[in-house]
């Protein structure tokens, strides 16, 4: 029994770190654009996808690292220009206009990629025992890879000009704009890294998963309840709930059925917006 | 306050009314005729989008092929055969809706139905309110069992045949200690059920049944709950969460551990070549084997030409997809049955329905290009298909046939639990 607590503990922290990623990029285009992101979920997955199509091209698993987030931060880039700008402070149509987004996205892969789901190797195979399990090498690996890319992001975020825009325009865009931060570019370059975080997350994510057209259904509840729970538009905030969520997750199912283990992670998301709103982590983070 | 009716309003709602109710008479009597001498329409409910859609590609393709050999051999008793097909979305309530469009808009006539369980069972009364019958292709046994009607039928297996057929074998081959996983909605759980009780009838144990919701992506938590001293493993999954599942256990070494057996929707239009090696070593239950050389005839290789597919992986000539060959048969072949059913009925119109229902009630199919599945009967009590079945075992990429169970231990081991013949039409 304990070894289950603490395997199940333990993989929910991985699970967590990796889910991080895609949640975190759902918390950047929220917190600067208001939109709530209902595509997002197929942003991780057009990242499965690019990645797939990445190895089949190269033979390498490893350039799908580095293709999944550009080509994601240029798909995202695009999206903000023709989809997102246009109802730009209307976040009621934005649940409408990234709806259809996602079933263009889900269709377009569908018919290029087809609707058989299909696997991915990882490129570090074999397993090392570990509370009573062969736990797979490479779910430590991907936890290591996501947690580097989340420091990488906020070191991003704090030391790099476009970083310390995206802060100044999310904090207070009049003056950002009277300072003369080109906001509008700030916007575009913004959407690009929330799509690159989310494809980025599916590029590690595709080998223990699968790689499939509705692959980034499911994991949207996920990462939804992560923003809420850390704190609307509170970056650290997303990151500390995701890996809280799986790790509760993670416990509960060690004793309970799976579907409990869901049931309180919702109870939990209840409880914070009746609350506290802000966010759980409110006060704590920047 | 209320209008008070004069005499002569009163005269014109009635004139209104008698027209209408005369023109929409008019209208039905057209509608009869026409049924009588123009072409009959054979609605498809099919999968195109949404979850199973690699699925519903199949259905569509092998009921366009059916439709095009019979009209091109004359049609039905001489009338020609349209086909309607409306998407369900793979979504139970868009399912239910595109039904009745199928029938109350389109004028179908007979519905061949949907492979996804959800669907069928929502589909399944409406069908009958309309009175007209349904081909399930899915395989959750309450179509043609516990919410089965007399318009519900099946040529292929359900959760409850394919328990019968093949577990008494399996228990003898692999071991008696079993643990069930399986995606938690209606086909999941039934499968799960029916299984438990011919485990256990074969003198087999189920340890433990693992449920997993159907949004999983991390099997870790639920592969945690199998007990070691598990010998065989019966997982029940469809689609992305049963790559999902073959990857993550593949990876965690549980195929070196025990065995594994699933029915065919869990390798269905999926190559066990294009998965990597994740199902290498697996038994699948097939009722339709994906290689020619297993049920090699003419019959078979021309349907696999017809259709579109290669004669090893049943996968499309010239292309990637892979038909989900053990359930898209159905949407062939239940389209000859009807044809047989009708024909031998006499059917005209709608009205005659009750004469196909009885034709249909224990039919008897020949193996033929009609019917290249082989040789089955539609049981006349419970409407399910008693079918010869198959076991395979992914080897070197392949399905590879090891055991054959004929359709006579099939009924054999499938005791009557329903009787739909007795209900009303």
């Amino acid at each position: 029994m304990r070894d289950t607590v603490l395997l199940l503990a333990m993989n929910g922290l991985i699970w967590g770190l990796i889910i991080a990623l895609i949640a975190l990029g759902l918390s950047v285009i929220f917190g600067l654009l208001d939109i709530i992101n209902i595509a997002h979920g197929d942003f991780f997955m057009v990242g499965t996808v690019l990645a797939w199509f990445s190895l089949s091209a190269t033979g390498n698993f490893w350039i799908g690292f580095i293709v999944a987030p550009v080509i994601g931060f240029v798909i995202g880039a695009i999206i903000q220009r023709l989809v997102i700008q246009p109802i730009h402070g209307a976040a009621a149509l934005s649940i409408v206009a990234t709806f259809g987004l996602s079933l263009i996205l889900q269709e377009t892969v569908r018919i290029t990629f087809g609707a058989t789901p299909r696997r991915m190797l990882a490129p570090i195979q074999g397993t090392v025992p570990l509370f009573g399990i062969d736990y797979e090498i490479y779910r430590l690996f991907a936890a290591g890879i996501a947690l580097v890319a989340l420091a990488g992001f906020f070191l991003f975020l704090q030391h790099t000009k476009l970083g310390i825009w995206m802060r100044a325009v999310r904090h207070d865009r009049e003056t950002a704009v009277a300072m003369g931060i080109p906001a509008q570019r700030v916007y575009v370059m913004t959407f690009g890294v929330g799509f690159a975080l989310a494809a980025f997350g599916g590029a590690v994510a595709a080998p223990i998963t699968t790689v499939d057209f509705r692959g980034g259904v499911d994991v949207l509840p996920f990462c939804f309840m992560a923003v809420i729970i850390g704190g609307l538009g509170n970056l650290a905030g997303t990151v500390a709930a995701a890996v809280l969520l799986a790790f509760l997750e993670g416990l509960v199912q060690s004793v309970a059925d799976p579907t409990v283990a869901r049931i309180s992670s919702l109870v939990l998301m209840s409880a914070v917006l009746l609350l506290r709103p802000q966010g759980l982590f409110k006060g704590f983070t920047r | 306050m209320a209008k008070k009716l004069s005499r002569r309003s009163f005269l014109e709602c009635a004139l209104a009314g008698g027209a209408a109710a005369g023109t929409a008479n008019l209208t039905i009597m057209r509608d009869a005729f026409a049924q009588a001498s123009g072409p009959i329409v054979i609605g498809h409910h099919c999968d195109l989008t949404g979850a199973i859609s690699s699925w519903g590609f199949w259905h569509d393709k092998a009921a366009k092929a059916a439709v095009d050999l019979i009209n091109q051999g004359g049609g039905i008793a001489g009338r020609k055969l349209e086909l309607a097909t409306e998407d369900t979305e793979s979504n139970p309530a868009s399912g239910a809706r595109k039904l009745r469009n199928l029938i109350q808009r389109t004028n179908a006539e007979f519905i061949v139905g949907s492979v996804h369980s959800g669907v069928m069972l929502s589909s399944i009364p409406i069908a009958t309110e309309l009175k007209t019958i349904y081909f399930s292709t899915g395989e959750a046994t309450e179509a043609t069992g516990s919410k089965g009607t007399r318009f519900s039928f099946r040529t292929g297996t359900d959760t409850y045949s394919i328990a019968a057929a093949s577990l008494p074998w399996c228990v003898e081959s692999f071991g008696k200690v079993w643990t069930i996983i399986y995606a938690d909605y209606a086909w999941g759980q039934s499968t799960a059920q029916e299984s438990k009780v011919y485990i256990e009838r074969a003198g087999g144990k189920v340890l433990n049944a693992i449920p997993v919701p159907l949004d999983a992506k991390d099997f870790v938590p639920y592969l945690a709950q199998i007990s070691a001293d598990t010998e065989v493993l019966l997982p029940a999954f469809i689609g992305s969460l049963s790559v999902a599942f073959y990857t993550q256990a593949k990876s965690m070494g549980l195929d070196k551990k025990m065995k594994m057996y699933s029915s065919s929707a869990s390798i269905e239009a999926i190559a066990p070549d294009d998965i990597q090696g994740a199902a290498e070593g697996v038994y699948f239950f097939e009722n339709f084997p994906r290689q020619l050389k297993a049920k090699d005839d003419g019959f078979h290789k021309q349907f696999n030409k017809l259709v579109g597919i290669d004669d090893v992986d049943a996968r499309e000539v010239g292309g990637q997809r892979v038909m989900d060959k053990s359930h898209g048969w159905q949407a062939w072949e239940d389209i000859f049955a009807l044809k047989q059913a009708i024909e031998a009925s006499g059917y005209k119109t709608r009205k005659d329905v009750e004469g196909v229902i009885q034709a249909l009630e224990g039919m008897q199919m020949t193996n033929s290009l009609a019917h290249p599945q082989g040789d089955k009967i539609i049981r006349k009590q419970d409407h399910v298909g008693i079918i010869d079945c198959y076991i395979s075992r992914v080897e070197n990429g392949k399905l590879e046939v090891k055991k054959r169970i004929p359709k006579e231990e099939l009924a054999q081991n499938m005791p009557l639990r329903h009787n739909l013949s007795e209900m009303p039409v």
